[in-house]
């Protein structure tokens, strides 16, 4: 750490003009021009979808159900969220969402803090095969799982229950949960635990009164991450569980499926669910990245 | 972060002689390894909650796969009767296990090639444009980025919807073309060129904001050597800058190729939760089997063959991330 400082500072001091002003050198004005062109395009094309689910959300049946489409709604309505909100089941899965969401992300969380604590600060027997654990079980498709699941979760009556989706969701987490919180515990310079052991600390103490602070903002971070994860599931709770207990997401399917489509409250209804993601999402965008790539970026 | 990382790294790899300051490193070391029960007090809940819903569920559907089970066993509650490797025979003298093999390995190549193709572009042009365009990029790829995937593809729905999609609308505009009513999952070939759109319109975003962030690691005395050498624009890109890329290039592909092979939710969703045979790959083919013809046994199958068949990407990725040295 210690003599790795002054090179971080030097290439710091680099990086700094390099990113404010790109390098000019042989580029022509036409080429910039056309580079702008693609770029404005790139943009409108990717946002299409985003704004047209917006656009069509405030429009009133009858001008969602015309061959010309419309670009900004003619009359602006907000029926469609009001009937979206009093559908069947809405305001009973937006309930069921939050309660197994937060409940994921809270057991997540606790249990994975202590675990990547463990990784983070001790070197142990079996450390690395559970790393290799915790990296590899991300990558199993769910649906491998989902049928033992279905069956074990069965047996013991847990299907059809908040509980039993609250479990699965903590596991479903877990894996990135303890990953991420492993590198901003490895971010805390262990000088600190020293000195506070040296100090007369116990490791108690050490972990509640210097780590857990100082891992204040990737414990934010995480279960933020975590919070998406879980809301956004709805193959496995449409799967475990009947109609009184699935999440939103799982309405937003069984909207589709059971009578037909009604565009306009599909949309409002994506939008009502989407939100809290987008909003957390747009937040903490910055540690997803890293998270899944961390340690690829070297300077 | 590696770099950050090494004072952590085991001790026993470590010769004396290239340790800065040998006190101090002896101290670091001996306060990383001890702990006694700690880790494994500390670690225990985090290894039961994974061995209870995620290990034994693992070992349960190898089990299966070697297994009869259907609702008679289910709702009669009786055991399940082994059938030895007939699930696996079954799997394999099915034609429509090879079709949807070829599927989904076809759908894999074609749809990360383009993502990671486009990403790639997209960070490169994120470094040409205008201020003012690279935030409006960036913007539009954040709101796409964070649109859950069910969102995502009931959007598309509408988008491509036969009577009333914009789409359809937008294309009959051209003159000489009928598009008004078209269906777009009849032909599968164009249901899976929108599934596909689907998949990459959503896969950029992650691609080219972490390719841009490698690319501020470019160092531009190299840029500039380059042209100054007289170097051309693919020369300067191909031996400059997607060398320093390619690290990051190898993880974003091997992820997107795990993610991408295993899809589902968009063709489940743009099926109505039935895909016909031309649509169906192998997650969906899996689930169908154990769920719509509760067949659990013969699912299982599939399911173990899935991830058999990824196992040795998933292997790649692993050693990746090892041998990058972020896990230590």
């Amino acid at each position: 750490m210690v003599a790795t400082a002054p090179q971080t500072a030097v290439r710091r001091r680099r990086r700094k003009p390099r990113e404010s002003d790109t390098p000019t050198v042989g580029r022509s004005k036409t080429g910039t021009a056309v580079a702008n062109t693609v770029g404005v395009l790139f943009a409108i094309v990717m946002f299409f979808p985003v704004y047209w689910v917006v656009n069509t959300a405030f429009k009133p049946a009858p001008e969602i159900l015309q061959f010309e489409p419309t670009f900004f709604p003619h009359t602006f309505t907000l029926d469609n969220f009001k009937s979206a909100f009093n559908a069947p089941f809405f305001q009973q899965d937006l309930l069921n969402g939050v309660i197994i969401t937060c409940g994921a992300v809270v057991g997540a969380l606790l249990v994975g803090f202590l675990a990547a604590l463990a990784i983070a600060r001790f070197r142990f027997y079996g450390r690395k095969s559970i790393i290799l654990v915790v990296l590899s079980v991300q990558m199993v498709p769910f649906v491998a799982i989902l049928i033992p699941l279905f069956l074990m979760l069965q047996k013991v009556d847990l299907t059809n229950s908040l509980l039993g989706i609250t479990l699965v969701y903590i596991v479903l987490i877990l894996p990135y949960t303890v990953w991420t919180l492993r590198g901003f515990i490895q971010a805390i310079p262990r000088e600190l635990d020293e000195a506070a052991l040296i100090d007369g600390a116990s490791r108690f103490q050490v972990f509640w009164k210097i780590i857990l602070p100082l891992t204040g903002p990737g414990l934010v971070a995480t279960s933020v991450y975590g919070f998406i994860q879980a809301w956004n599931e709805f193959i496995i709770i449409n799967t475990l569980n009947d109609q009184a207990h699935q999440n939103l997401m799982a309405w937003l399917l069984q909207n589709q499926t059971s009578r037909g489509t009604f565009w306009g409250p599909l949309m409002a209804g994506s939008i009502l669910t989407a939100l809290p993601v987008v909003i957390f999402f747009l937040i903490i965008q910055r540690n997803i990245a890293t998270g899944l790539t961390a340690g690829a970026v070297k300077g | 972060m590696s770099v950050v990382d090494s004072p952590s790294a085991p001790p026993a790899q470590q010769p004396p002689a290239r340790v800065p300051a040998g006190g101090r490193a002896r101290r670091k070391r001996r306060s990383a390894t001890s702990g006694g029960f700690a880790p494994l007090v500390l670690t225990l809940p985090a290894l039961l909650l994974l061995a209870g819903l995620l290990g034994y569920p693992l070992v349960r559907m190898v089990v299966l796969s070697f297994q009869s089970l259907g609702l008679r066993q289910l709702f009669g509650d009786l055991p399940a009767t082994d059938v030895g490797l007939d699930n696996y025979t079954k799997i394999f003298t099915d034609e429509t296990f090879y079709l949807v093999v070829a599927r989904t390995v076809g759908f894999t190549v074609v749809s990360v090639l383009a993502t990671v193709l486009l990403g790639l572009g997209v960070a490169l042009l994120m470094r040409r444009v205008a201020a003012g365009v690279r935030i409006a990029m960036i913007v539009a790829m954040m709101f796409v980025w964070a649109m859950p995937q069910l969102v995502a593809t009931q959007t598309f729905r509408w988008l491509v919807d036969s009577d009333f999609g914009v789409l359809n609308y937008l294309i009959d505009l051209l003159p000489g073309v009928d598009f008004a009513n078209h269906s777009w999952f009849a032909d599968p070939i164009q249901g899976w060129t929108v599934i596909t759109t689907i998949v990459v319109w959503a896969g950029i975003p992650f691609i080219a904001i972490t390719l841009n962030a490698g690319l501020t690691q470019v160092p531009k005395e190299l840029l500039e050597a380059a042209v100054v050498d007289g170097a051309s624009a693919w020369q300067t890109l191909r031996s400059v800058t997607l060398p320093i890329l390619k690290p990051l290039m190898i993880i974003v592909t091997t992820l997107s190729v795990i993610w991408n092979f295993g899809l589902f939710t968009q063709v489940w969703v743009v099926r109505n939760g039935r895909p016909e045979d031309e649509y169906q790959v192998l997650a969906t083919w899996a689930y169908s089997t154990a769920f719509k013809n509760n067949n659990y046994g013969l699912g299982s199958a599939i399911a173990v063959v899935t991830v058999l068949l990824l196992l040795g990407v998933m292997a790649f990725y692993m050693r990746q991330m090892f041998k990058i040295g972020d896990v230590d």
